[in-house]
């Protein structure tokens, strides 16, 4: 796919409870089998004009986004890139064109081992929240170990890291009224 | 004027430098935050180097045959090696010796009493119970505290480790000290910690790497009960107490299933001994996995003498006991956990799970001299 030249980094710092992220980013979510798959891809689809597959080459390319979470105590900053970045890449209906029945449009995150969780869409557009949920790749700048990734959602808002998704394989948009 | 002022501050302040205790270095490492420590208890080197005293000193016991070390061996990761403990005058213990590395971080301290919470509330139960009979003291405590008194050592260690006390010796003094001891035994140098903190590739196996991905991932889902940096139940640190409504579980895993109310054995019925709810019938504290590879036997009671055996047991997802008294179908036990499923284990799969386990041993720990008995010369 094609990468704009533009690089943007953006910090942000959220306090979120420890409670939280105990259980968070290892409880939260389930792996499957044993493989580094750093070449591994995430493929976005369902409702969009343009279907993507993306690399971890790819996902380096765009513009960055580093969220500080508290984990069990101590922050870690985890980056990557806005998952609304990369829907709007493929063309899913963002901005002003998420309205009306486009708001019922969700994303099923879904993992290598068949584990899934849902964001509305309107929560993973930056022209609708404040969110912040990326598409991560690195945490404290080393890539991620072979139990979280290559890829892996961080939803740093979210108060337990159920939907932090590890292992994070595809992105489908489903609009439920058309 | 200033220079009186001066004076007065001056005076002040050695007195209060005179009196002042030098504090506790715990040299944590990277991704493990300040333990909880008790307001009224601060962390004191004199008062760790005391309580290391106190661990391992038998006149603790009334027969003077056993020390809190009795149970738990530096180089067992503070466990005994027998499936239950037993206590100074011959008494089994009904549970096994739970291991006391980072229990500075542990939001519950025993396999199944939630409400004790507190290391100086919790010394008092070996030292005094007689339900079963640890060390066997009997209450106030005065036998202990004169022959503890007697011995000029202790005098000058206590009055180091409590000198705003005009009479350090005394019961409460004697649980502080075993409770800064017990927050100091910190482990942290596994070759999983030198993987993680220092992501250092080579320091665990491939097999170690792979079992770790297992250990993470929804067939096997180790990681519901034993999770966090203590790969355990509930964790406390600075700014963060686990409470019943958030982070305190307890579980059945399916160990055994009697017919009736109790299905497991009395008097190991789990918290339920505590609220005496039936849903609580069999549910146990999720021990810290860390140096689980010397801690064994394993469970609640000893039932299981190996790591592979611990695995059968969740492969099953629930143990089958097929004669004796406690003949029944674990898997079926109606408190069982929902997380205890029962998956398939390839033999590889199995190895890479135990070398997971072996690269949790921090062999530093098991002989650090910090830890070890003071009354021996090494």
């Amino acid at each position: 796919m094609t990468v704009p030249a533009r690089c943007v980094v953006r910090q942000i710092a959220i306090s979120v409870s420890t409670l939280i992220l105990a259980a968070s980013l290892h409880a939260s979510q389930q792996a499957a089998a044993p493989a580094p798959a750093q070449d591994a891809t995430l493929s976005v689809a369902g409702d969009v004009a343009h279907p993507l597959t993306i690399t971890t080459a790819d996902l380096k390319g765009m513009p960055r986004t580093t969220v500080t979470i508290t984990d069990q105590g101590r922050e870690v900053k985890y980056s990557g890139v806005l998952v609304g970045e990369v829907l709007a890449r493929a063309g899913a209906a963002l901005g002003r064109d998420l309205s009306g029945p486009a708001v019922s449009t969700y994303v099923l995150a879904s993992a290598k081992d068949g584990y899934q969780a849902v964001f509305s869409l309107a929560e993973l557009d930056p022209a609708f929240t404040s969110n912040e949920i990326i598409i991560a790749d690195s945490v404290d700048g080393q890539p991620l170990f072979e139990y979280q990734g290559p890829f892996r959602l961080v939803a740093p808002h979210d108060k337990r890291g159920a939907r932090s998704v590890r292992m994070l394989q595809r992105l489908e948009v489903v609009r439920l009224k058309k | 004027m200033r220079r009186v002022l001066l004076g007065v501050w001056l005076v002040w302040a050695a007195t209060f430098v005179g009196s002042a205790q030098p504090g506790f270095e715990w040299n944590l490492p990277r991704g493990f935050p300040s333990p909880r420590v008790p307001a009224d208890n601060p962390m004191t080197s004199a008062k760790v180097d005391l309580g290391r005293h106190l661990f391992y000193d038998t006149r603790l016991s009334a027969n003077q045959q056993q020390s809190c070390a009795s149970c738990h061996d530096q180089t067992r990761a503070f466990t005994d090696g027998r499936e239950r403990a037993v206590g100074s005058t011959g008494e089994v213990h009904p549970r096994n010796s739970m291991s006391l590395v980072n229990v500075a971080y542990a939001g519950a301290l025993t396999w199944g009493n939630p409400t004790l919470r507190r290391l100086e509330d919790q010394a008092l139960v070996p030292m005094f119970g007689d339900h079963p009979i640890e060390l066997g003291l009997s209450r106030p405590g005065t036998q202990l505290l004169e022959r503890l008194e007697t011995d000029g050592r202790y005098r000058s260690m206590f009055a180091a480790a409590f000198p705003e006390t005009p009479k350090p010796f005394s019961i409460d003094n004697v649980t502080k000290a075993l409770a800064s001891f017990e927050r100091s035994i910190i482990s942290a140098r596994s070759p999983y910690d030198r993987y993680h903190t220092s992501r250092d590739n080579d320091a665990i196996s491939p097999a170690a790497r792979r079992g770790e991905v297992l250990f993470f991932s929804q067939p096997f889902s180790c990681f519901r009960c034993h999770n966090g940096f203590m790969m355990a139940g509930a964790t406390d640190f600075d700014g963060r107490q686990a409470t019943a409504e958030g982070g305190i579980e307890f579980h059945n895993t399916g160990l055994y299933n009697l017919p009736g109310l109790l299905s497991y054995p009395a008097p190991n019925t789990g918290i339920y001994e505590t609220t005496k709810r039936p849903e609580d019938v069999g549910r146990f504290k999720a021990p810290t996995l860390r140096n689980i590879a010397v801690t064994g036997p394993y469970m609640h009671d000893g039932s299981i003498a190996t790591l592979d055996g611990v695995l059968d047991h969740y492969a099953a997802g629930g143990r089958t006991i097929g004669d004796g008294p406690y003949r029944g179908v674990g898997h079926d036990n109606p408190n069982k956990s929902p997380s205890v499923r029962g998956f398939a284990l390839t033999a590889e799969q199995r190895a890479d799970f135990l070398a997971f386990l072996s690269s949790l041993t921090d062999n530093e720990l098991l002989r650090d001299p910090r830890f070890s008995n003071p009354w021996i010369a090494h």
